[in-house]
């Protein structure tokens, strides 16, 4: 019964095609099949956690700051998606006069692409991953960079200046938080020995004295570089605190200033899928992928923990939203260079030492040292530095 | 030909995607590079080199190097073509809103006879050389890890020589820009 | 404990507390959900204009006498009164147009302060959205004509006031009306005591 709930998804598909090729459909035809179905199934999860949380963020935010949020669409306002699509289908689709119409049309889809491409290589369950691939990791960040060209795109065509600025904006907090991102990635890949995303999992299977998982977030070198890993996909997908290119007050909505209607919706979509996409990989790297915390609670299939955990990171991360206020543009990239960079070097420095100090007890030590006092002394002088003191003026008195 | 190809396209359909998975990004390669270099408006020149990196990412990909073309898009369309636009948008604001491209006048005729001049050289030296006479390894995909091993190891001079140019570079980078910070 | 990055954590404490008290603390959430649970408004809060009937019919218990000086000091000139005339075309103190144009009205209360006769005061209903922007926005007469009772639900006090007056007022005039009538009869009394006495002389 528990194997069979487990292996739902594959043995559904697979009757499927079994079906269709006793009707003598060719073999090649069942592989395209096979591989749209899975797509299909991917991107049309992805895109209903998409509407839920676009209604869900709106609700945690407004339970998070005493008031109701959306609850007239639905019950509890859980319709609110569907308002919202048909508000922005039938809105009118401006584009400025003099702007490049082809690069504005084009940004939109760009973005979207790379958003929904690096659905692929995440192991939704065991042995549910779309693409087995070697190198999965760097995939995901390859792919990435797509969505860099995209809010360029998006803002130079547009033949404004507030959207160039957004976009150079977004672009230069993009780079620089692609950096510590990267390395901390790569810390779990260097444990693991591989760059696979399955073997990755694999490597945080087991569970030590009978019942603690060996998530890699549980362990020193893992939760610092868990963090920072957070920190960085919470500024790869543009969100609070880190959405200076999208705010509002600061320069309307930035790159996205001059689209309207579906385009707009896209780009949003972009973003919340992006952000999904990047939950995925961090609970694939640190939290276990699809793994139960408990033996006990192996009952529950594996993809339902895959989607569970990819819930509770959103969640984590519509909180960090109602809580802090928006970065200034150079204290974003102060942090990232002058903090998170040399953090994530500690962190890798030590998984190293804890990989080759035997993983034993004073491996532990070892490890937490060797991330804890950096992070002291990289944090007491980096909010010193911020600390307010009287103005010097360099032309005047 | 014709017949052929279309009796593969029945029986073997993977084959002829597999074949044009490469011919087709290479194409676009070409294409987007020479479009790149003709184009008057820079940033079409840019956005036209970024789709040439990434089909020579594809490219690599189709032929079985995985790891260089994931390198490829990760490195130069991430970083590499935003620091091209950077560039540009820094330096030469007035050539962003022009239009059309460098064909006129003899000048870029010239210099196409000669560019396809040279190409045809070249083919020749490369179709009449005993390399080309000797058949073709059979294609290796090399995991990753072999390929980090062989960087650590057979090749760890060259790994290091790179970080310390690249790292010369980041910091010459970081002085030049922080020059003006005294009064 | 000040580790760096502590303040951040007692943020995301106090949005969390904030965020599972919304649930079990039911005083947290202020909103009023609109259309079920209207808000309770002060008892001075105003909306429009409207003209008040003592008694229970409203043509005969009017109190406005259409002397039109509403109309003249209304700044943005919304109200419009045409006096009612007899057979012979002679004026009645009453008026047959009475129009309040709400969508030009702005509540200043100017008509209620001028009005000598108490006629006209604000009332408290705001939900009179609708779809035409021009004819459904013009109420008249029998729309505008409320009892005297209506005026007391809604402002109480200065309901009591104004009866109080008004009972003051009616009461002095009975007063005077009754002095009056009490000097003339003393006068009827004396004139009818006067021829008497010369009669009883001669």
């Amino acid at each position: 019964m528990i194997t069979l709930l487990e292996r739902a998804p594959i043995e559904i598909k697979t009757w499927f095609l079994n079906l269709l090729g006793s009707f003598g459909v060719p073999e090649w035809i069942l592989a395209v099949l096979s591989a749209g179905i899975i797509i299909g199934t991917i991107i049309g999860v992805f895109l209903g956690l998409f509407a839920l949380m676009s209604v869900m963020e709106r609700k945690i935010l407004a339970r998070a700051q005493n008031r109701y949020g959306p609850n007239r669409v639905g019950p509890f306002g859980l319709f609110q998606p569907v308002a919202d699509g048909i508000k922005m289908i039938t809105k009118e689709d401006l584009v400025p006069r003099t702007a490049d119409k082809i690069v504005h049309f084009l940004a939109p889809v760009t973005m979207m692409i790379p958003a929904l491409m690096v659905l692929a290589i995440l192991p939704y369950g065991r042995d549910m991953v779309p693409a087995e691939l070697d190198s999965g990791i760097l995939y995901f960040f390859a792919v990435g960079a797509g969505t860099e060209v995209a809010v360029f795109m998006a803002g130079w065509s547009s033949n404004n200046k507030y959207s160039v600025l957004g976009a150079m904006r977004a672009i230069a907090q993009m780079i620089s938080y692609e950096l510590p991102l990267v390395i901390s990635a790569i810390v779990t890949a260097m444990i693991a020995g591989s760059l696979s995303p399955s073997a990755i999992v694999a490597a945080q299977g087991g569970f030590a004295l009978g019942f603690v998982p060996q998530w890699f977030a549980l362990t020193p070198w893992g939760f610092a570089a868990g963090l920072i890993f957070y920190i960085g996909a919470l500024a790869e997908s543009n969100r609070s605190p880190f959405d200076l290119p999208e705010g509002e007050s600061e320069l309307v909505a930035g790159h996205l200033t001059e689209y309207s209607g579906f385009k707009y919706a896209t780009f949003f979509m972009a973003e919340y899928v992006g952000m999904f996409a990047v939950c995925g990989l961090f609970v694939t790297l640190f939290l276990g992928g699809w793994q139960a915390p408990l033996p006990f609670l192996e009952i529950i299939p594996s993809w339902c923990w895959f989607i569970g955990k990819i819930c509770f990171v959103a969640f984590t991360m519509v909180w960090v939203r109602a809580t802090l206020p928006r970065l200034r543009i150079d204290h974003m990239l102060g942090f990232a260079w002058k903090f998170l960079l040399p953090m994530s070097f500690a962190a890798f420095l030590s998984a190293a030492c804890w990989h080759y100090a035997g993983r034993g007890p004073l491996a532990w030590l070892l490890s937490l040292a060797i991330v804890g006092i950096p992070y002291l002394i990289l944090g007491t002088s980096f909010t010193k530095r911020f600390a307010v003191s009287r103005r010097t003026y360099r032309f005047s008195e | 030909m014709m017949c052929e190809f279309l009796k593969t396209c029945c029986t073997d359909p993977m084959k002829i995607i597999g074949e044009w998975l490469v011919l087709l990004p290479a194409i676009v390669l070409l294409l987007a590079a020479a479009a790149s270099v003709v184009m008057r408006n820079l940033i079409h020149a840019a956005l036209c080199l970024t789709l040439s990196f990434i089909a020579l990412g594809i490219v690599f990909i189709a032929l079985g190097a995985e790891f260089v073309g994931f390198v490829q898009l990760l490195v130069y369309v991430g970083a590499v073509a935003m620091i091209l636009v950077f560039a540009i948008l820094l330096t030469r604001p007035e050539q962003l809103t022009k239009s059309g491209t460098l064909f006129s006048g003899l000048g870029p005729a010239g210099g196409a006879l000669a560019g396809f001049a040279s190409l045809v050289v070249l083919l020749a030296f490369i179709f009449t050389s005993p390399v080309a006479k000797k058949p073709l390894p059979a294609p290796v995909s090399a995991p990753v890890a072999a390929i980090g091993e062989a960087l650590m190891g057979d090749y760890v001079v060259a790994l290091l020589l790179i970080g310390v140019l690249l790292t010369a570079a980041l910091v010459g980078a970081a002085v030049l820009a922080m020059e003006d910070k005294k009064p | 404990m000040n580790f760096p990055g502590s303040g951040i954590v007692k943020g995301l404490a106090v949005t969390a507390r904030n965020f599972l008290g919304s649930y079990f603390e039911k005083d947290r959430l202020t909103t009023e959900q609109y259309p079920e649970e209207r808000p309770t408004l002060p008892e001075n809060s105003r909306s429009f204009p409207f003209l008040i009937y003592d008694g229970t019919d409203p043509d005969a218990g009017m109190r406005c006498v259409a002397c039109k000086i509403c109309e003249k000091e209304c700044p943005p000139q919304c109200i419009f009164i045409i006096q009612d005339r007899d057979e012979a075309g002679k004026a009645l103190k009453r008026p047959k147009v009475f129009d309040i144009d709400i969508s030009v009205c702005m509540s200043c209360q100017i008509c209620v302060e001028v009005c000598p006769f108490d006629s006209i005061r604000m009332d408290q209903e705001y939900e009179m959205s609708s779809f035409d922007r021009f004819d459904a926005l013009l109420i008249k007469k029998p729309q505008l004509l409320k009892s005297n009772a209506y005026y007391q639900k809604i402002h109480p006090t200065e309901a009591a006031e104004t009866d109080a007056r008004l009972e003051a007022d009616r009461k002095k005039k009975e007063a005077a009306a009754a002095a009056k009538a009490a000097a003339a009869k003393k006068a009827a009394d004396e004139k009818a005591a006067k021829p008497a006495t010369p009669e009883a002389a001669a």
